[in-house]
């Protein structure tokens, strides 16, 4: 029998087992909550919160009453404030207390839409449809933004996030998966017609190709969710994003799923299970806070470039840089083409680890005695 | 043919098989006897690669065991393990397919296995969900699925109750008949002498003995005598010195009887005593041969 029938029929029992488990139904139901919610949560929020609109100059006699009619038919309170001149105007609008501005010459020009950058749309649609006849009102930011700015900042955030948890759960799913193996003692009749490597391979595979389905999912529904209720409208760059988000998943769950794996065969119960995977967790999670602390920050900063270059950082720090626009091609073949390396290695010295280890009975292992231990090393 | 020839392992300085040497024929049953510890677990799992000797050879048909060999071995693990939580049917039907069947042959493999082990009812059930003697059945044939040429079992008895040992008993003599090579190992020497063919009785990593039960119990030194002599209370062992009693009960006596005994000698004292009822000379039970030997 072919070494590639035999994986497939690993990866296929762990897509089958694992895909029709409650377990996977009640993660790819919550992960998409927590899309939806994400979606949904601003919106409620953004039309919650009471707007200010300041006037400089004078406004048609009705336009105040017009202004909280037409703000009460779309559920929005809008506090109207008389400002003296431009300059308190933009200095309000800077600081905050003020969301957009109303400039009515005294010449009798057309007025002058004023906001400190652009993000809701609404209340502007108010004040136009306020006053009558409707006027072409010109839009003034005062610190103009690149349009897809804001989108790529919140496609770069919620991705990183996405991925961590994606990433994180899959991968605890191997490691408890291998230790449940172990435990369960069915490891011996497997590995009596299998290399341990192949098994290791089967599982991480199948296991990842669920992962696969879960952040799929996650984002087609995001997207759909969120072009359907006009939340955003896409960058141009989306696809590009979307397809990035996927290959570093892939290439950042085979990495710390293997080295989980390794891990797990080192426990000899579930119990010491989270233990063995802690240096693991650590570093995940280390990784996922300087992706949204610091490289979210700064990604075009020496600190983001350098970590897009180590395996255990790189999965997050890349797709949120090129999500910005802040990466180089080049420094992307680059990071990827180290990632597949070094999962290669990992894969090398921990199969022995996990070979070593994985048919061991007793307390747990040391990794120096599973490399020692390992049979067909 | 299974031929295992100067097998030797060691942990550390823990030495869990030392030249140890014996075969298993196609169509017989071999008892794998041994105190714990002495090295059957390890033998098992030299053969199906689980664990590399230091030293020696193991061939199945005269060739090295490769992996393609190895699929058409069967293996009963001693400590018991399948997947908790995958259904009866579909976890036969996956151990099928990992020893080279296609989908369908290795679901018919996995109906026909849980009809031989009596659980046809229980296919669509998790493993967990049955009770541990019908998990052992599940795990025999989890063994026997594909059909296996040699079939290997670690303690395949313990823990089954009267009925399940008589089922594990026809299953193993029917692979048997059928030609398969079995090798399992127990403690329940009863039931081996009443099951093997073969033993091979291995102690400390080294074989102590190994062949036919009954050429083993012919060719021992030790034999019982039993002798009841009527009225006498065993006063006649007095002009016996050779014969070591072993339990002396009214008339009764169970002695042990040196080699080269002149049997007629020792009637003609127990006859002039009084009325002989008892005269029986025998071989050693495979228990007394097992023990004589580790001991």
């Amino acid at each position: 029998m072919t070494r590639f029938r035999t994986v497939s029929l690993v990866t296929r029992r762990e897509l089958l087992e694992r895909g029709r488990s409650r377990a996977f139904l009640v993660s790819l139901v919550i992960s998409i909550a927590i899309v939806v919610g994400a979606v949904f949560l601003p919106a409620l929020i953004g039309q919650t919160k009471p707007q200010h609109l300041g006037i400089v100059g004078t406004a048609p006699s009705d336009f105040a009453d017009n202004v909280q009619k037409v703000a009460q038919s779309v559920d929005l309170t809008v506090i109207v404030d008389a400002v003296p001149d431009t300059a308190t105007a933009e200095t309000r609008l800077k600081d905050g207390s003020l969301d957009a501005a109303l400039v009515i010459p005294t010449d009798g020009s057309g007025p002058t839409y004023v906001v400190k950058s652009r993000d809701n749309s609404l209340l502007q649609q108010i004040v136009v449809g306020s006053f009558k006849p409707q006027p072409q009102i010109p839009l003034h930011e005062l610190e103009p933004s690149d349009p897809g700015r804001d989108t790529a900042f919140v496609f770069a955030n919620v991705g990183v996030i996405l991925l961590f948890i994606a990433i994180f759960t899959f991968g605890t799913w191997v490691l408890t998966g291998v230790v449940e193996e172990k435990q369960s003692r069915v490891v011996e009749v497997v590995l009596a017609t299998m290399d341990p490597r192949d098994l290791l391979i089967g599982k991480v595979l199948g296991i990842g190709l669920l992962g696969i389905v879960q952040l799929t999912a996650m984002v087609g529904v995001g997207l759909g969710l969120g072009i359907a209720l006009g939340r955003f409208t896409l960058p141009a760059s989306t696809p590009g994003a979307v397809t990035m988000l996927l290959l570093w998943f892939v290439l950042g769950y085979a990495f710390y799923a293997t080295a989980l794996a390794v891990l797990g065969a080192l426990a000899s119960r579930m119990e010491e299970a989270s233990n063995a995977a802690s240096p693991v967790s650590i570093l995940a999670t280390v990784a996922y806070l300087f992706a949204l602390i610091v490289a979210l920050n700064d990604p075009s900063g020496t600190a983001a470039r350098i970590a897009s270059f180590i395996p255990p950082v790189a999965p997050m720090v890349v797709p949120l840089r090129a999500a910005l626009g802040a990466i180089e091609p080049w420094e992307i073949v680059l990071s990827a083409t180290i990632m597949v390396i070094s999962i290669w290695g990992l894969f090398v010295v921990g199969g022995r680890v996990y070979s070593g280890a994985v048919l061991q009975t007793g307390a747990r292992m040391r990794l120096r005695d599973a490399w020692r231990a390992s049979v067909r090393g | 043919m299974l031929d295992i020839t100067d097998l030797s392992k060691a942990y550390g300085a823990v030495i869990a098989l030392d030249a140890a040497t014996f075969s298993a024929q196609p169509g017989r049953i071999v008892g794998f006897l041994g105190p714990n510890g002495a090295g059957k677990t390890t033998t098992m799992r030299c053969i199906f690669g689980l664990a590399t000797p230091d030293r020696g050879s193991i061939t199945w048909g005269g060739k090295p065991i490769d992996r393609d060999a190895r699929l058409r071995f069967g293996y009963m693990p001693e400590q018991r393990g399948l997947y908790p939580r995958m259904k009866v049917a579909e976890q036969l039907a996956y151990f099928a397919e990992l020893h080279g069947l296609d989908g369908p042959a290795a679901r018919s493999a996995a109906t026909r296995w849980l009809d031989g082990v009596g659980l046809s009812d229980r296919a669509g059930s998790k493993l967990e969900t049955l009770s541990h003697g019908n998990q052992q059945r599940v795990q025999l044939g989890a063994a026997l699925v594909h059909d296996p040429e040699l079939v290997i079992l670690d303690e395949p008895f313990s823990g089954l109750d009267p009925l399940g040992i008589e089922t594990m008993s026809s299953i193993l003599r029917a692979r048997a008949a059928e030609g398969v090579a079995v090798v399992f190992s127990s403690h329940q020497l009863d039931l081996v002498e009443d099951i093997c063919e073969d033993v091979v009785i291995v102690n400390r990593g080294r074989i102590a003995a190994a062949g036919p039960i009954d050429e083993l119990r012919a060719a021992s030194n030790r034999r019982h005598l039993e002798v009841e002599v009527v009225a006498n209370e065993n006063r006649w062992l007095e002009e016996c010195p050779q014969l070591v009693v072993e339990e002396a009960r009214g008339d009764f006596a169970r002695l042990v009887a040196p080699a080269g005994i002149d049997l007629a000698a020792v009637l003609a004292v127990a006859s002039s005593a009084g009325e002989v009822r008892r005269f029986a000379y025998q071989p050693p039970t495979l228990s007394e041969l097992f023990l004589e030997i580790v001991r």
